[in-house]
């Protein structure tokens, strides 16, 4: 229908120049709404992307079907016996089964993740990338591969020296860097350090203990029967597979996804009641401007098009701006991420979804916070407001 | 052929407060011919803008019959009324009440692009014409606020001429002008009487402008009170002066009565309602005595 059109254009054209009469009004109300926009753009992306990113990397990383590490401690402590793996190595099913240590240690004023484990077992276990350099050999006790992030923060080339402690207290021990590490598995993470498991022992003074036992399985199939054996064979060890501890994770990426986007809708909310009193502000304040437009024959369609466009190009304007910003923000996050050397790193994800989705929802909220005090317009009365000035 | 608007025993009864009736009108018969430019006069509160607001379509009465242009109006609902508002009748306004956001232009397309019917090239084209017909050719683009009063009124007018309507109406056209700014937009509306043959309704409080008229009705507490044929004469100054003591005098009357009737009522309205009245009533009384005091000192 052209007549709507039309109509639509005149209602656009009236809006914005309602806008513009009151900037510093305006920009305050698009300001609410880019917070709610930002604050679920960035919150998304950072959800979203750790989603994916954390779980194709940790299908990665635990190469294994299996793990099996003492409880308590996240599995950091290191008090399962190495002689264990004897008896795992027994369990029907089982390929193969890997003695590792994972702890935190101090690293140039800093903590960062360290894995002792078997060179050999760390190419086939973690599918380790270098960019430079190689993996400690066997009997290399005082090798280390670094990851990169870690590497250019301490300033350290292959062939130069770093000194790991434990976050226990301790002396720590000296450790010259073999190999930087590019990437652990497809994803872009490069987690801390890998030591040999010697090397993480001494370290500990836990000879011949280790934290974890990664196993590997014959057939991945199987993997429910060989984890009910293993149970059975140490009740008092956690024992769990792969998939568990990918469920796991997203169980509470989720959650927190979750309590994310309940921040952004709070805050998104607050900003709608901003264009809420921005439209009514704007009714009260053109009262004689619409009585008048009643007059000469506008109909309640029309004024009800007109301020709804107002808020819709409040919520266009805050839309657009809030997508910007959130994915600006989700940069910013992720290089104070890697500057403070958090062991992990940020993916930047821009999903078209995300994006979409909050333009809409952007829109959406403006246009329904607008409806109320739209719709009070149309109930203005001509005879009423044109009478006295 | 039928007239431009035919008023049949039409009266509105204002509901105040609780139980508080005000009669703004009763009872009214009145015919304008087409093409007529015909001036109501009245001191206020004596039911023109009311009269006006129904003829327009922008006020129901309470009873009686609205007939503009062969058309009934009385029963018409919102939204149809609004149609009616759009295609047969153009306002005109004491406060000009133009859209201050939009340029002359905008201001005079408004009613065309409500009513849907012309193209985009077509709407603006038709708005230029009203403006140039109105002499405004070289302002369309100027916001109202950087437009004279005169020249606001006059694109009130542009505005109202847009879709062609039966009647014009103005409600205090020159009210809010100077006196000269004022005779020109009348001469200018007998001039668009004359050459278009466009009905005009006004109302007035100022003599000039129902002098220009071809014909006069005065109305007092609701009912027209007498129908003289226009005066070949021009009455002298004096004669002016004492007029409109006369009708400051009626006003002043019926603000008495009012006061007396809002005084009955007082125990049946909310007294926030009562006190609003009251002191809108006080004030209106005393810039009204003032004005009688000082026409009293030119006499």
């Amino acid at each position: 229908m052209a007549n709507t059109v039309k109509t639509f254009r005149l209602a656009l054209n009236m809006a914005s120049k309602s806008i513009g009469r009151r900037k510093f009004r305006a920009a305050l109300t698009i300001l609410g709404i880019i917070i709610g926009i930002t604050t679920i753009v960035s919150l998304m992306s950072i959800g979203y992307g750790m989603q994916t990113e954390v779980g194709s990397a940790l299908s990665d990383m635990l190469g294994a079907g299996i793990t099996i590490s003492s409880g308590g401690m996240g599995g950091m402590s290191a008090n399962i016996p190495e002689y264990v793996r004897d008896y795992v190595l027994q369990v029907p099913g089982v390929k193969d089964c890997v003695p590792v240590i994972t702890t935190m240690m101090e690293v140039g004023g800093s903590q960062t993740m360290v894995i002792g484990i078997d060179p050999d077992q760390a190419q086939s276990l973690y599918h380790v990338t270098l960019s430079e350099g190689r993996l400690p050999r066997r009997g290399e006790d005082y090798s280390v591969v670094i990851g990169v992030s870690m590497a250019e923060r301490l300033g350290v080339h292959v062939n130069d020296t770093i000194t790991l402690s434990s976050t226990m207290g301790g002396v720590g021990n000296t450790f010259t860097v073999v190999g930087i590490l590019r990437s652990v598995g497809s994803s872009g993470i490069s987690i801390g350090c890998f030591i040999s498991l010697q090397a993480a022992q001494s370290l500990l003074k836990k000879e011949g203990y280790v934290s974890t036992l990664l196993v590997v399985l014959n057939d991945p199939s199987q993997a429910t029967y060989v984890e009910h054996s293993l149970k059975q064979l140490f009740p008092e060890a956690s024992v769990s597979s792969q998939e568990a501890i990918l469920s796991q994770v997203n169980n509470i990426l989720n959650i927190v996804t979750g309590v994310l986007l309940a921040l952004g809708a709070i805050s998104l909310a607050v900003g709608a009641i901003g264009v809420m009193n921005t439209i009514t502000m704007s009714v009260y304040e053109r009262t004689r401007e619409i009585g008048m437009m009643k007059a000469v024959g506008g109909e309640r369609s029309h004024i009800l098009l007109i301020f709804l466009s107002e808020a819709a190009i409040i919520g266009l304007i805050g839309g657009c701006a809030g997508n910007v910003l959130g994915l600006l923000m989700v940069y910013v996050i992720k290089l104070f991420a890697s500057t403070i050397g958090l062991p992990f790193t940020i993916p930047l994800v821009i999903s078209p979804t995300i994006i979409a989705a909050a333009m809409i929802l952007s829109l959406a909220i403006s246009v329904i916070a607008g409806l109320y005090p739209s719709w009070k317009a149309t109930n203005i009365r001509p005879v009423e407001v044109l009478r006295y000035e | 052929m039928s007239r431009a608007v035919e008023l049949h025993n039409v009266s509105k009864v204002y509901v105040l407060g609780e139980g508080v009736k005000v009669e703004a009108r009763r009872g009214v018969d009145l015919n304008v011919e087409k093409g007529e430019l015909l001036s109501i006069m009245g001191p206020s509160g004596s039911g023109k803008s009311t009269l006006l607001n129904m003829i327009g379509g922008l006020d129901n009465p309470t009873s009686g019959r609205v007939i503009v242009d062969g058309i009934d109006i009385t029963g018409m609902g919102e939204g149809e009324l609004a149609r009616f508002r759009r295609e047969s009748v153009g306002f005109v306004f004491q406060f000009f009440n133009l859209v201050p956001i939009l340029t002359a232009l905008e201001n005079v397309e408004l009613p065309i692009i409500f009513e849907g019917k012309l193209s985009s090239g077509e709407t603006r084209e038709r708005a230029s014409d009203l403006l140039r017909l109105v002499g405004l050719g070289e302002r369309m683009n100027h916001r109202p606020s950087q437009m004279s009063g005169g020249e606001q009124q006059r694109v009130a007018i542009a505005r109202a001429l847009a879709n062609d309507p039966s009647i014009v109406i103005a409600d205090e056209p020159t009210g809010n002008v100077d006196r000269e700014t004022g005779s020109k937009i009348l001469r200018f509306i007998q001039h668009l009487n004359k050459t278009l043959g466009q009905t005009f309704i006004l109302v007035t409080h100022d003599p000039t402008v129902s002098q220009a008229s071809q014909r006069i009705v005065y109305m007092l507490d609701g009912r027209i009170i007498l129908e003289p044929p226009k005066s070949v004469e021009t009455p002298s100054k004096q004669a002016l002066i004492e007029e409109r003591r006369q009708l400051m005098l009626a006003e002043l009357g019926w603000l008495r009565n009012s006061l007396i009737r809002l005084e009955e009522s007082r125990d049946s309205m909310e007294i926030e309602l009562y006190n609003q009245l009251r002191a809108g009533y006080a004030s209106k009384l005393e810039s009204l005595k003032q004005a009688i005091r000082g026409s009293q000192e030119v006499s």
